[in-house]
């Protein structure tokens, strides 16, 4: 062997060394391996034992060796040698797992006694990396209920949420918002299993109209020392709901460095109103004013401006069909296989300047929301997957409509019902 | 993380993906399909769909809130308070009381109950016990204890607060209509017909015409569905087979309990009788939930089983076989000749017609997925209790151990619950004891 390749070598053992060292000085193992020493220990006593260890778990092979190490340095380091497997006492330890945690496992043999002792194992955690692509959508908690959330508006005056059965104003508070006033709806026809419902600032912008089955509220702020108040009146009432509002006016929208398309082009969008079936979860498909159309009943609906002259009304009804209500036709939208039964239009500064979000599933575990594009009559995937970490059972436009709102259903811990999340998603671009 | 990752597989792999992926369609009438009783306990999928209980259990396995809003405990576990969720209504229109949830839970199972004592305290319900009951919310999800009241109008019978009431039985088949004024929502589906006591070919010939939509399939025949691709849904192993022996009469004797114990050749079972679809154990709780299941070994010694009965030549013994299926009766058989080769006599007999034998041959639900609430669980469905005054895993380990010293239950398999649905049922998911949860689920085709 030449010099060269002698220190060649040597450089490749050290640092295989050094590797070693670092991962076990660093090793997750480190913290179970201490405690199942020192548990091994208090029923062995100093000693001479023989180590066996065997992996039922799904920690990797190449992972058994460090946690071999670990464990006689924690033994020897409490008077306990490994020795052969003529040693009168043994210690088997098998590393295990189920399906919430890792368990190690430790059968103490002296002579014919066998005492058993076993750890919990934290699993870590790994970090997640999302796809790059044009856009980035982000979300941000706004509010989590125990309740159920229907739909939320963030007014000037505090966030108004539309429970199945209550009204419920948050004043602003230093931790974030704060329950101020619950109001009953006084509903009093039992709701479905799925059920929805919208609210929408009211016309002077102070106030808000709301909509659940079978009923009807407004409110309105009366700004009286020291925290305002707020007056909410409901009444039975099978009227459409409003589906389409008309934006509020927008003056910092121009200030954009891309203006969003329908404010370049100073579209007009009408306000469009659905009926409601009340003992379902989909609207009839009768909307007023008529589009000149008769459509199919739908879950969702949203106005996107494709053009100078045309904003038509988007819909996904009830069997997941897309389509555009545009001039008096309906024509179907493709690469919408992977859509829900929720979409909401979101103007950014990014692509085309309006983005549809659309989620996942309606009923899956872990739902996700995903912008697109639609120059066509295609929807192009304009950004990768956003978990929600729950099932996304609402979603919708803000008024600004710089960001969509939804309300994401988390599965609690044990004796609490599941958590609601609102979430205001954004758009940023790569 | 491990545990989010197994949950979400588990969950994953308990859900039939759909077709269309939109909110589900409400109409139609689900056709099911059974081999036995849908009101038995546990398990009974009518029972299920009537019938709530205070907590009900999660995906994950763990006690939420059902017709209790929360609960809390007292004195380490020795007392507990349920607060009843107001407004709910049973199906003949009673308003669901603390006073009718007390009643409902005394009769439920009178002398061996979890708890000591059980009684109103306005709106809510006050567990007591002797010793301390840190499973109580998960045990009183179980199908003992769910809340049901004698009618008051002309119909008669248990009438609950589920979303299905009954609607009548004619036919073989008991048809359940959708609760419209279920404080959980109205189901999906209008109605559910339920065809009892039908033979698994029977079931499967109606699932292939379009005469079912969701039928049994009997763990052995797993393969067999799948070769025939049906599309099955299969939960993880959830019913233990398990021998239960007396402690009294021949059997008070320890060491021919072990000895039987011993004698049974758990390998043969499941590869002749269960075509390698089950679990062998010989710990009450399955390896994915304890992760300690390896302690417990499950091999046959035929040598120290005779050892252990000595010169002893016990009179006939009574193997009992509960629920009475045909497979069971074939895995008794199996078992006797086991314990013959031990020197042991056995008779198979039905467990209706033995009103005490010396073994019997027994399924166990499990329930919950917290190996602590698990296992008192099944032993609550055994008669027996053991002490579990928290929920470690170690104290689980210590108190299984000792329990299983005894002898006086042997675990021999632990099943999956299996079934195959026709493509028209969404959202389709089992629930943690792999019972499937109909109240969920819509129809693709419904109007």
């Amino acid at each position: 062997m030449t010099p060269m390749k002698r220190v060649s070598l040597v450089a490749v053992v050290l640092s295989i060394l050094m590797g070693l060292t670092a991962y076990a000085s660093s090793s997750p193992w480190e913290q179970p391996a201490a405690a199942l020493a020192e548990e091994i220990v208090g029923i062995l006593g100093p000693g001479q034992a023989h180590l066996t260890i065997r992996n039922l778990s799904t920690i990797p092979t190449d992972n058994i060796p460090a946690i071999r190490r670990l464990l006689e340095q924690d033994l020897k380091a409490h008077g306990v040698l490994a020795s052969g497997a003529e040693s009168a006492n043994a210690i088997r330890v098998t590393l295990s797992e189920n399906i919430r945690e890792r368990l190690w496992v430790a059968e103490v043999v002296e002579g014919n006694e066998t005492r058993i002792t076993m750890v919990h194992v934290d699993p870590g955690s790994t970090g997640q990396a999302q796809a790059g692509s044009e856009i980035a959508l982000r979300k941000q908690s706004v509010l989590t209920s125990s309740k159920v959330v229907l739909a939320a508006l963030e007014t000037a005056h505090g966030l108004v949420t539309v429970e199945p059965e209550e009204i419920v104003i948050y004043g602003h508070a230093a931790e974030g918002w704060r329950e101020q006033k619950r109001l009953g709806i006084g509903q009093k026809k039992p709701l479905a299993r799925d059920p929805r419902g919208v609210v929408f600032p009211a016309p002077d912008d102070e106030g808000f109209v709301a909509f659940v089955a079978n009923m009807a509220c407004s409110g309105s702020y009366q700004p009286v020392q020291p925290a305002g108040n707020w007056t909410v009146r409901c009444t039975e009432s099978d009227d459409p709901w409003t589906i389409v509002q008309p934006p509020p006016a927008q003056p910092n929208i121009a200030s954009q460095t891309q203006p969003s398309i329908d404010s370049q082009m100073n579209i007009s969008v009408a306000p469009i109103k659905a009926f409601y079936n009340a003992a379902r979860n989909y609207f009839t498909g009768v909307v007023t004013p008529s589009l000149g159309v008769d459509l199919p009943p739908f879950y969702s609906a949203s106005q996107v401006v494709r053009s100078a002259v045309s904003a038509p009304l988007l819909i996904i009804d009830i069997d997941g069909k897309v389509q555009l209500v545009e001039s008096g036709a309906l024509k179907p939208i493709t690469g919408t296989r992977d859509w829900g039964s929720d979409f909401a239009v979101l103007h950014s500064s990014c692509g085309s300047g309006m983005q549809i979000i659309a989620s996942g599933s309606g009923e899956a575990v872990s739902d996700s929301l995903r912008a697109y594009e639609l120059p066509t009559l295609e929807a192009i995937p304009a950004s990768a997957l956003l978990s929600m970490d729950g099932t996304v059972t609402a979603l919708w436009t803000a008024p600004d409509g710089k960001s969509v709102f939804a309300v994401v259903r988390k599965p609690a811990g044990p004796g609490s019902a599941d958590q609601y999340e609102v979430d205001r998603v954004t758009a940023s671009c790569n | 993380m491990l545990r989010q990752v197994a949950i979400s597989c588990l969950v994953a792999a308990l859900v039939i993906p759909a077709a269309a992926r939109t909110r589900p369609h409400y109409g139609g009438t689900m056709r099911v399909e059974i081999e036995g009783d849908p009101w038995q306990r546990p398990g009974g999928l009518a029972r299920r769909l009537v019938f709530d209980g205070l907590t009900t259990m999660s995906a994950d396995g763990n006690p939420q809130p059902a017709l209790a809003l929360d609960w809390k405990s007292e004195n380490d576990d020795h007392r507990w308070q349920f607060r009843l969720r107001s407004g709910v209504h049973f199906h003949d229109g009673a308003l669901l009381t603390s006073v009718n949830v007390v009643a409902s839970l005394a009769s439920a199972c009178n002398t061996n109950c979890p708890w000591t004592t059980v009684r109103v305290a306005g709106s809510s319900v006050v567990f007591t016990g002797d010793s301390p009951m840190p499973n109580l919310p998960a045990l009183l999800a179980g199908d003992d204890f769910r809340i049901a009241i004698a009618a008051t109008n002309r119909a008669g019978g248990l009438v609950g607060t589920g979303p299905y009431q009954t609607a009548g039985f004619a036919n073989g088949v008991l048809t359940l209509t959708a609760n419209d004024a279920c404080w959980q929502g109205r189901p999906f589906v209008d109605a559910v017909e339920i065809r009892v006591h039908r033979a698994v070919r029977d079931q499967w010939l109606d699932l292939s015409v379009g005469r079912a939509d969701l039928v049994e399939v009997p763990a052995e025949q797993l393969r067999l569905a799948r070769d025939q691709h049906l599309t099955v849904l299969a939960s993880p192993p959830v019913t233990l087979l398990a021998l239960q022996l007396a402690s009294s009469g021949v059997l008070g004797n320890p060491n021919l309990r072990a000895a039987i114990a011993l004698a049974v050749d758990r390998s043969a079972l499941s590869n002749v009788i269960f075509q390698k679809q089950g679990e062998i154990t010989a710990s009450l709780l399955p390896s994915a939930l304890a992760g300690y299941s390896f302690l417990f070994p499950t091999g046959r010694d035929l040598n120290r089983a005779r050892e252990l009965r000595g010169g002893i030549a016990p009179p006939t013994l009574t193997l009992a076989v509960e629920g009475g299926s045909a497979l069971q009766q074939l895995a008794a058989q199996r078992i006797a000749l086991n314990l013959r080769e031990a020197g042991f006599t056995i008779q198979v007999v039905n467990a209706a017609s033995a009103s005490h034998p010396d073994l019997c041959l027994r399924r166990f639900s499990l329930e919950c997925s917290e190996p602590s609430a698990a296992l008192e669980s099944i032993l609550h469905t055994a008669g027996q209790s053991v002490p579990l005054p928290e929920q470690s895993l170690a104290v689980t380990f210590k108190a299984e151990h000792e329990f299983l010293d005894r002898k006086l239950l042997i675990p021999l398999l632990y099943l999956p619950r299996t079934y195959a649905s026709a493509g028209r049922l969404r959202d389709l998911r089992l629930v943690p004891d792999g019972a499937p949860d109909l109240a969920q689920v819509s129809l693709e085709d419904a109007p």
